[in-house]
């Protein structure tokens, strides 16, 4: 899994790329935890695979940043991930954009 | 499990660094059925979960025990078996996650997707050993 994160229009931007798993979830935790970001958009684009650990990580730093008076959005998922959301019914708990553009708007 | 036509066993050390290799054997082994991604994404992660579970939960992560697996595959359906050396579980004390008190927990999706992707799971009395099939052409 490859990391990044940037500013965008005042939102702090996590950018994930390959697999969110039982081995990586930590690795995006602790990546999260070092940016401390009130206003968070998770973009999921180039997410191949996602399990429920990386879900609950996800839950994890929505509670995070709620817990702060901010909020999270997440951004671009594929159908496969995006239909673990509504499986789940995260997709009620999340803010669940098409695009990053769009989950920035939202946040900010 | 079925009388498949071609089955395989693996044991399993109870260390979650080796859930992703035992996933990448078991997907290759199912190679020759040409699964679209689709299902593919489904049977692994449903194998990961139940792998996990008998890691963590069922065998404490304790590296003396050994989670037994068996895949079998005919041309109807895969059937996936996880049998952990723990005393078992009930599935009936895991919360219900979907329901909205339960949302922001961080646990018990794992049960409830392997329900939910899989056409039958099903758990022995003593809780240990977790049966799944999916069925082809789905």
């Amino acid at each position: 899994m490859d990391l990044k994160s940037f500013q965008q229009d005042g939102v702090t931007v996590f950018q994930v790329d390959g697999e969110i798993n039982i081995s990586t979830s930590p690795e995006l935790k602790k990546f999260f935890e070092k940016q401390p970001a009130k206003k968070v958009v998770v973009d999921l684009e180039r997410v191949t695979y996602i399990d429920s650990s990386g879900l609950a990580t996800l839950v994890e730093m929505l509670k995070k940043t709620k817990s702060q008076g901010g909020g999270l959005g997440l951004a671009a998922m594929s159908e496969k991930v995006k239909s673990l959301f509504e499986i789940t019914k995260l997709d009620k708990l999340f803010s669940i954009s098409q695009n990053k553009q769009e989950a920035v708007s939202k946040v900010k | 499990m079925i009388e498949s036509v071609t089955k395989k066993k693996f044991l399993v050390p109870s260390d979650l660094s080796e859930v992703q290799k035992v996933s990448a054997k078991v997907l290759a082994f199912l190679k020759p059925l040409d699964l679209s991604q689709a299902f593919l994404f489904d049977v692994r992660l449903c194998l990961e979960e139940a792998l996990i579970n008998a890691i963590k939960y069922g065998n404490s992560l304790r590296k003396d025990l050994k989670v037994a697996l068996e895949v079998g595959y005919d041309d109807t359906q895969v059937q996936i078996a996880v049998e952990d050396q723990g005393k078992g579980f009930d599935p009936k004390e895991l919360k219900i996650c979907t329901s909205e008190e339960n949302l922001l927990r961080t646990r018990g999706r794992g049960v409830y997707l392997i329900h939910q992707l899989m056409d039958r799971a099903k758990y022995n009395s003593r809780g240990n050993r977790l049966v799944m099939v999916k069925f082809l052409g789905k």
